[in-house]
């Protein structure tokens, strides 16, 4: 640990797992360095993640102790291109298996690795599948045909809207009606004026949307 | 190991699973009698209709979209906004319990009936038993 | 290549393993002169589905990389969730979490015993165990809902509390697997004819066991103590007390006492989770937004110890509801392919399965 703290910056994450990064250009180097001169020295598992929006992939070789006892996460960007990196393989002959993975679904070349044949994937010749622009569902829907019968669900939204319209007419034509109905008796007996019943219907909507929206907000 | 002696107890001892003869069976004997699931089993679904508002949160949250918002025969609930109540694909659901949990009025959960056979994959289309009645 | 040479395909169906795989052999005789294993049946893209899914939509699925074991998949993606956002569990959380692995731990090493004696053509201890089995199961159908595949670690906590009288009925259920082990012992370790096939057969290599970053039962067997429970201790593990069973052997037969070792700890574990276990206390810190919980742009690792080694997960988030990658390391992605194709050479087509299920190989795992 100390050596590796005077050569690299190194970071604590949480406990027991630390991180360094290094560059792609570095990183032999430092490879080699972590795994020969700190307790560092075994490889546990080569991660990559795609940052398509930065236009690189995060590798991170996850380097573990003889005691098992802390991680350290090395890490280097690379780009998206299909590029290589020289293959951990002479360190670590653990990474043999890791880098064809890596290779099959990221389209990574890995320099000193002969073992770069198919893993999981059999004769396959499009993207790489774990690439962020490779759309599951395109392939899906270009591929597979979905089962039928279920045409007939319907969009909650639309429906709700609908629905209200519909009682929106309703009332306004029950409302109307009233209207009527109260102007015939307001014709009966002019004395007494009263107050504009639009007023009343629009309380009555604003009252009746409420439970709903509260009730799907529990849920969230 | 050198067999240079011979592992007398390795071999008898094996014997003694005869035995397991004298012991009762504790085989479940399936049409005659069955097996009862323990309570809070997730089995097929069951929808309290009469609480049901129809506002698709287990539409939104079931990650296999096995779940269809289908319009409603007999309206039940009144609160029920868009009339629609969910029915259920059983060729997708994996019963993983996340839309009874995001349920606003806890109407639905998963029951204990979990067997059900048909020739035809189409047929697998469940609208939840109510179990408000 | 020499003409005498049979090639023959073992698999993908055999009874060596849980899932499917095969191993390209060259023959001699009865002796495999070559090998090469082939992976591909089982590859179902977890990783990719997750990329699309929410964070609590993911975690339904993850369960579903290892059948033997879903559990320790559990606990390492509601670990990592925890990590990238921050949120600490409670004690009564942990607890009930310590169990379920060792539940599942359990379970698992009764399937194994089942595939073991199954690949050396003895039923018997197949038919026993997957009974013994079926009763954890069933107190995992009581606690969980589910008998396989449990769903319920949760980011946060777990998903239901214990039952009523449950851990009175978990501590009857160990009363009766401590009876029965030495049973086990009697038809299965002590047996001479799986002694006989198994002294000997499948010997790991100790000085590039550490080296290679072999895990799990496999450094086991060949007397080194390593185990992530005692080494780097996750959830509360380091306030109970429980051994690490070594065999010397690097064989067939030390990594089967090492499992035979093992379950007989985690009983151990588990009655002092029952002694332990708060009675009180929250079992869910409820995450933040739900359904839209968002990750942090970080990365992690975790791992836990499941019943045939480290299971790691890498997973980064990327500051909205997604997680933009979960990379999983099952414990036999390394020995599964390097250490089987060296171990093979040499050995007797009829030892393939034995030596397979040894390592504790999962296809499900390899392939996600
Ligand atoms: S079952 Fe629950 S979540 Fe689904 S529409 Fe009805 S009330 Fe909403
Ligand atoms: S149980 Fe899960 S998969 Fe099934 S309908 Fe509900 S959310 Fe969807």
């Amino acid at each position: 640990m100390k050596n590796l703290q005077k050569t690299y910056e190194v970071t604590q994450k949480v406990e027991r797992l630390f991180e360094v990064t290094v560059t792609q250009t570095d990183f032999w180097e430092a490879v080699l360095y972590i795994s020969t001169q700190t307790e560092f020295n075994t490889l546990s598992q080569i991660a990559c993640a795609d940052w398509i929006e930065e236009e690189h992939f995060l590798l991170t070789y996850i380097l573990t102790t003889d005691a098992r006892d802390k991680n350290l996460m090395l890490k280097l960007t690379l780009g998206r291109e299909y590029e290589s990196m020289p293959s951990v393989m002479t360190l670590f002959p653990q990474a043999e298996v890791m880098e064809r993975d890596l290779h099959e679904m990221y389209g990574i070349g890995f320099e000193g690795n002969e073992t770069l044949y198919d893993f999981v994937l059999e004769q396959w010749h499009d993207l790489p599948p774990l690439r962020r622009e490779f759309d599951t569902l395109a392939f899906v829907h270009e591929h597979f045909a979905f089962k039928g019968g279920r045409e007939d669900n319907k969009d909650v939204k639309v429906e709700q809207k609908r629905r209200r319209e519909e009682a929106k007419k309703q009332k306004a034509l029950e409302a109307a009606k009233q209207e009527a109905k109260k102007q015939e008796t307001e014709k009966q007996e002019t004395e007494k004026p009263k107050e504009p019943n639009t007023h009343a219907t629009d309380a009555e909507e604003t009252q009746d949307k409420k439970p709903d929206t509260k009730e799907a907000e529990d849920g969230q | 190991m050198k067999f240079t002696t011979i592992d007398i107890k390795g071999i008898i001892s094996p014997f003694s699973a005869i035995g397991k003869v004298l012991e009762h069976p504790k085989t479940v004997c399936y049409p005659a009698q069955t097996k009862t699931v323990a309570p809070g089993y997730r089995g097929f679904h069951t929808n309290i209709l009469t609480d049901c508002i129809g506002c698709a949160n287990c539409q939104d949250v079931c990650m296999n979209d096995a779940i269809d918002m289908i319009t409603i025969q007999e309206e039940k609930n009144p609160k029920n906004k868009s009339g629609c109540i969910p029915r259920i694909d059983y060729g997708r659901c994996c019963w993983c319990n996340l839309c009874v949990d995001v349920c606003p009025p806890n109407s639905l959960a998963l029951g204990e009936v979990c067997i059900q056979a048909e020739m035809d994959s189409n047929k697998f289309l469940f609208f939840p038993k109510d179990s408000s009645c | 290549m020499d003409s005498k040479l049979i090639k023959i395909f073992h698999g993908p169906q055999h009874p060596g393993i849980t899932g499917n795989m095969s191993v390209e052999l060259d023959l001699l005789g009865e002796t495999i002169k070559y090998a090469r294993t082939h992976v591909g049946y089982l590859h179902r893209g977890f990783e990719k589905l997750v990329e699309r899914r929410t964070v609590i939509q993911a975690f339904t699925i993850v369960c579903r990389i290892c059948v033997p074991e879903p559990d320790p998949n559990e606990e390492n993606f509601a670990r990592a969730v925890e990590g990238l956002a921050g949120i600490e569990i409670s004690e009564r959380a942990k607890y009930i979490r310590v169990m379920v692995q060792e539940m599942s731990r359990l379970a698992a090493q009764m399937l194994w015993m089942g595939g073991q004696s199954g690949s050396i053509g003895m039923g018997t201890v197949g038919q026993w165990s997957l009974f013994d089995r079926d009763l954890m199961l069933d107190l995992f159908e009581e606690l969980t809902g589910g008998r396989v595949y449990h769903m319920y670690t949760y980011p946060g906590g777990v998903r239901r509390d214990l039952p009523e009288g449950f851990l009175l009925r978990l501590s009857e259920l160990l009363d009766y697997l401590e009876k029965k082990l030495p049973k086990y012992d009697s038809i299965f370790f002590d047996n001479a004819t799986f002694k006989k096939r198994a002294i000997g057969t499948g010997v790991v290599p100790k000085e590039e066991a550490l080296k290679n970053g072999y895990v799990g039962q496999t450094l086991r067997g060949c007397g080194i103590r390593r185990d992530l429970r005692k080494d780097n201790p996750y959830l509360v593990y380091d306030k109970l007390d429980f051994d690490i069973p070594v065999f010397d052997g690097g064989d067939v037969y030390s990594r089967a006492l090492v499992r035979r070792g093992e379950m007989r700890e985690s009983i151990k574990i588990l009655r002092q989770v029952i002694a332990q276990m708060p009675a009180e206390g929250a079992i869910m810190q409820k995450l933040p937004k739900h359904r839209k919980f968002t990750l942090p742009k970080e990365d992690i690792y975790v791992a836990t110890e499941s019943a045939r080694g480290e299971f790691g997960y890498y997973m980064a988030g990327d500051g909205t509801e997604h997680i933009r990658r979960m990379q999983v390391k099952g414990p036999s992605l390394i020995h599964g392919f390097t250490l089987l194709e060296k171990m093979l050479i040499d050995e007797e087509l009829s030892n393939v399965a034995m030596i397979m299920n040894s390592l504790g190989i999962c296809p499900p795992e390899i392939e996600r």
